[in-house]
Order: C-alpha cells, then structure tokens, then sequence
C-alpha cells in the first residue's frame, strides 16, 4: 500500500537479513580482541571497525546484526554505537572520503577556499559522492593537527598544509591509488589493536606513493 | 628559559621511536629507578613534583593516583587519554608520533605505583599513523620484557598494556565519555562525583581507574627519571614544570614548543615567529573551549594556570591559536559554536538544545538577519547552560561565546546594525557558501 508522503505512520522495518561476512581471519580477530577486555561488549568498538572493513568500507543493518549476534548485544544496542560515532559509515562512501577539516584554525587559514575548489574540481557538494563513486567529500571536525592546516584526511591518512592551488596534486594522485579507501582504514584501526601486528608489518603506514604537494607529511 | 625541553629533550633524534634507541638515550630509566621504590614512594614523588593533569582541568596529578586503593582486591585499570579532539591542541599527536615509549614507560610507571593491571590507551580514531607507533612501542616493550608478567624480573609485578581505538567523537576526551565509549558504549557521559564514586574507586567496570592524559603520563616518567624535586624547580609557585603548548593561527612558525609555566604569552607568540598577515587582533590561549583576549589582554597573561584564570581565560589543554586583525571573531565563533553543536553528545538538554541554539543565532547574525536584542540572547542562552551540564562540554561551549562577547562587543553589534562585517571583503574566516544545509554535515 502506498503511503501518503506526509503520513507519520509507516509499517515498521523488516528484520535486517541474516548474513555472515565476517572471514575466519575476521572472526580470529575479533576473538582475540575481545580477550582484552573484561566485558565481551567492549568490543562493540572494534567489532564495528571490523564489520566496516568486511562489508566493504560501511555498515549496512546486516553488518550491525553481525556485531550484535557475535557479541551477545542487541540490534538497537550496537546501532546506538554505530550511529553516535561520525567515522562509523552508515552510507556508502566514495572509493575515497575526503574529510577537510573546516575547524578554526583551519577555517582562518584558508579551509573554505579548499572546499570551494574541490567542488569545483569533482562536480560535487560538500556531503555528495561523484557520479563514478570515486570521491566523496565531507567537512571535517577538528583533526587536531592545527599547525600543518589546512588539513584532510583521507582514509589513513592526513594530508597537511593544503591550498586551492595544491589540492589537485592530491585528488590526481588519488585517483590512481588503490589505498586510503574507507575499508584500508578500518582494516588499519582493526590491526592497530592486534598484538605484535607492527612486526608483521600490518597497515599501510609509511606513505608509498603519495607525496603532500607541500612537502614531507609528518 | 622560556623554552624548556623535558619531555622534548630528546624528541628530534633519529628513530627515537625506537626501543633501543630510546633506551640508549635513558629510556626505561625512569621505571627502573621507580620500582627501587615504595609504591607510595613514587606518588609521593608526583606529590612532590607538583605536576598537575595536562589535559586540560589541571587538576593535581598525585591526588588521583593516590586515591586508588592500595591493594589487588579488584584489577585497576590505567587508562591513557589520548582522545585529543580540542580545535588547536595537537601536542600528543606528536608524543605519540615521536616519543612513544615516552608514554608507554609512563603508565608502566603509574602502572606499578597505583597497583594497576592492565592498561589501555584511549587513541582517537583519525590518529592512524600516531597510533602505529604506539603499537611499535608497545611490541617492543613486550619483547624486551618491561610488560607482561614479572616485568624487570619482579615477582608479581604483572601489566598488559592494550590500544583501544576511538571512533571520531570529541566528547569521549572527556573522562566519564571516554570510559563509557572504552565499555562499548555510546560516549556518554556519567554522573560524577558526589552523586556517582569517583572514577579512582569506580570507573570502567566498577573497578578502580586511572585516568591521565598523554602529556600527564609523559611527565611522570621524567618524575620517575629525574625525581619530583627536580621538576618542581620549574615553573611557578602553583604551576610546575612544563607545558607543551600547541601554536597556530597566524603565526609565521605554527608549531610544538614546550615552554616553563609562567612564559610571558607575548614571548611565546615571539618564539613563534610573531603575527602574520597584519598585526595581532586576539589569542585563545588555551584550545577552542577558553575565552579569547584582545592583544591588549594578552600583554598580561602568563603561560600558567593562575595567571591564565587571573586574566580572565584557561591554560586548557594548551592550544594557542592567534588571529591577525583580518579575523572576524563573530565568523569565528559561528564556526565554534557549529564544532560545539556537532560535537555535543545529546544526552542533557542545557547542552543538546543550547549549542544549537547558539549556533543558530549566531548563524542569524553572520547571515545578514541579526536583530537587536540578539547579544543579550547570546548572553541568556549561554548562562542557561554554563555549569547546568553533566559533563563540562556544555560550559566549553557557552565560554567563548561569552568570552568573545565580552571582549569584542562591539564587532557584535556592528554585525547587527550594519549587517556585514566590520573587517570587510577580506574578512576571515569567510561566512561560509552554504548551498543546502542538509548537505553541510556529513551523510552519517
């Protein structure tokens, strides 16, 4: 039945789908991570940052019943989490999210010019993905790293000191890398908690093929 | 000196992210010296060194450690703040990135004084790269034996030490937010102390919890190392030893320096490489959440907690910004008002509605729309949350508003009369172009 587009009442949402994406490396992991803590629920967290990774960069309602089943918790328990935390993708993103920090510091030095130009350059507005699901740009909250502004991240990494002029050095570069998409982060944020995965050389942590147009990247 | 590198003292060697590099510099000494001592010994140290929390409250760093109880009757947890979220603070992002085993041998140390168990380090989410480090430090430290079990070879000195990785919220830098998010929570915070234990005797899973901030635990290594006599010779009667203070803004070098407490501002702004781009128009001493002070304000201000609060602002977490007199504090503040507005948690109401409320008139003003009666508004608005909010992100948020009004009143009031900006066209930061303001915030 169609409903009236002003009616408040809708029928209530179906259950979300059972699915299981999670690998045996994923589920090794999320073992291992939640003998850290006294709780199983402490995981939430991390549990959410793996099903990020395994369901390709966001958290569809599967996803979030993944976590909830696997950890013991509720569907509603476990979007609450997911919901209240800005790094947690509830959408699909762009193969790349570019997060241009806008924050004081950064808006003083320029910030706005940043954005201005990167819409121009990818066709876009703040808030949208470009038709090739290549870019998606967002405004950022501090990033703290208010001396290098103006400042963005993309995936693991920040880019320091841009400029309207530089910006276009990076987005070129980005578009023919295959890191610092959303599910290289989460699998990065996943790692980081894992003992011994420095030896292993887990993550993708010294920068390879991009160079910051404004010099060494700290 | 003004500039006092203790905990810097050996930030730009080469790979001194490295354990045996940083033992070779007298790593781990600081740890080795304190478990030659008293467990009380060694806060009585901290005592004595009148170190005070780096965060941000500066509250009175051994009074904290002292207050866990002093047996193994439950696992104390030793939790590491490194959450930092603050608009122009950015000192532990280079702890982190550079003197890693810095903080590791910091909560070793709080680890064996306190009785703790195991510890986490509470890193924000965007931190990727600070955050390999630590996880390099702490598989080294694993390795070389100073954590785990019988650490240094002494029987039933037992500590694990875990990274948590945050998920991009400011509001889990705070203490009570952050345990929350720590137990798998949204990042609310607690009810606090007289109505709910104190977080020393019940914190993350009813257990007795410590929580430092990343500079605070730095420090009390150097305690450890150096002995609280040695650190209290800096500084001022009240405020000892050293800060580290995050400058940018308009500065000609935006960067890191660690300064005594008690520096002249005016000489750190020096240090800095003075003002850019014009002369200097106002400071925010102490990170986003502190009242701004006209240049004329700031040739008062020392670098020090009372000399700070004396003027009229906070020390804070140490994130100095300065602004030439190209910059429109009222922009400004619209700009801080919208980070407050986005970062409260919206568990109590004062803060939940009030920041919106303040970005909202602000963004009225800014706009062109400003009416008479709009600075009393801002005024009403901002006494209505101050001090009415579970955590202190409600009174950061009312604060600068407050403060900006007080010292520049009449930028207010020219925004409302003549409905631009009293800078002009190249006025920054610009009001920003918004084309659909569903779309400004990111898609969730």
């Amino acid at each position: 039945m169609a409903e009236s587009e002003t009616s408040n009442i809708r029928e209530p949402l179906p259950a979300p789908a059972k699915e299981r994406r999670f690998s045996a490396q994923a589920i090794a992991e999320l073992e291992e991570i939640a003998s850290h803590y006294p709780e199983r629920k402490a995981a939430c967290l991390p549990a959410l940052w793996i099903a990020q990774r395994e369901y390709e960069g966001y958290l569809p309602p599967p996803a979030i019943q993944e976590v909830a089943d696997r950890l013991g918790l509720s569907y509603a328990e476990v979007e609450g989490v997911a919901t209240f935390y800005t790094m947690y993708n509830l959408r699909k993103r762009g193969r790349h999210h570019l997060e241009v920090c806008t924050c004081l510091t950064c808006a003083v030095k320029g910030a706005y010019e940043v954005v201005h130009r990167l819409e121009k350059e990818l066709g876009i507005h703040v808030g949208q993905t470009t038709a090739d699901g290549e870019f998606t740009l967002s405004e950022a909250e501090c990033l703290d790293f208010c001396g290098a502004a103006t400042v963005m991240q993309v995936g693991d990494k920040y880019f320091t000191q841009l400029t309207p002029e530089n910006v276009k050095q990076v987005i070129d570069q980005l578009r023919n890398s295959a890191d610092y998409t959303p599910t290289k982060l989460a699998d990065s944020l996943v790692k980081l908690l894992i003992p011994g995965s420095s030896e292993t050389g887990g993550g993708s942590f010294a920068p390879k093929d991009l160079v910051n147009p404004a010099g060494p990247m700290l | 000196m003004p500039i006092l590198n203790l905990l810097y003292e050996n930030r730009d060697v080469q790979n001194i992210e490295n354990l045996d590099v940083y033992e070779a510099h007298g790593g781990y000494q600081g740890l080795r010296r304190a478990v030659t001592l008293e467990r009380q010994a060694v806060i009585d140290e901290i005592k004595t060194s009148g170190l005070r929390g780096r965060g941000g409250a500066g509250f009175p760093t051994w009074i904290k450690w002292n207050g866990l109880p002093k047996n193994f009757d439950k696992p104390h947890y030793i939790i590491c703040n490194a959450d930092e979220g603050e608009p122009g603070t950015y000192k532990d992002r280079e702890l982190l990135l550079k003197l890693p085993h810095l903080l590791v041998e910091g909560m070793i140390v709080a680890g064996y004084a306190c009785c703790g168990t195991a510890g986490y380090i509470y890193i924000r989410g965007e931190y990727v790269e600070p955050a390999w480090q630590i996880r390099k430090a702490i598989d080294q430290a694993y390795k070389q034996g100073y954590l785990g079990k019988n650490i240094l070879g002494i029987e039933g000195f037992n500590f694990d030490l875990y990274v948590h990785m945050g998920a991009g919220s400011y509001e889990c830098g705070e203490e009570s937010a952050l345990m929350s998010s720590l137990m798998g929570e949204r990042g609310n915070p607690r009810l606090k102390f007289p109505h709910a234990p104190l977080p020393v005797i019940e914190g993350v899973w009813k257990s007795p919890t410590l929580v430092n901030n990343v500079e605070t635990y730095c420090a009390a290594t150097w305690i450890a190392k150096n002995s609280g006599a040695e650190y209290a010779k800096y500084g001022t009667e009240r405020s000892k030893g050293s800060k580290i203070i995050s400058v940018s803004g308009h500065v000609a070098k935006p960067a890191n320096y660690e300064i005594e407490l008690g520096t002249p501002l005016m000489e750190l702004l020096k240090i800095a490489g003075g003002i850019t781009g014009g002369k200097l128009k106002a400071v925010i001493p102490g990170g986003s959440s502190v009242q701004i002070r006209t240049a004329e304000q700031c040739e008062k201000i020392n670098m020090d907690y009372e000399s700070c609060s004396a003027n009229g602002t906070l020390l804070g977490s140490g994130g100095f910004m300065a602004f030439n007199d190209k910059t429109d504090i009222v922009v400004l503040m619209r700009r801080t008002a919208e980070f407050y507005m986005h970062e409260s948690c919206g568990k109590c109401t004062p803060c939940r509605e009030g920041t919106r409320w303040i970005y909202k008139v602000l963004d009225r003003i800014t706009s062109g729309a400003g009416r008479q009666g709009d600075i009393e508004l801002l005024l009403d608005i901002c006494s209505q949350i101050d001090g009415r909010s579970y955590c202190a992100l409600g009174d950061a948020a009312a604060w600068p508003i407050v403060g900006a009004i007080k010292a520049f009143r009449e930028e207010f009031e020219y925004w409302i009369t003549h409905k631009r900006s009293p800078i002009g066209e190249d006025a920054v930061p610009p009001v920003p172009v918004v084309v659909n303001p569903l779309l400004t915030l990111t898609p969730a």
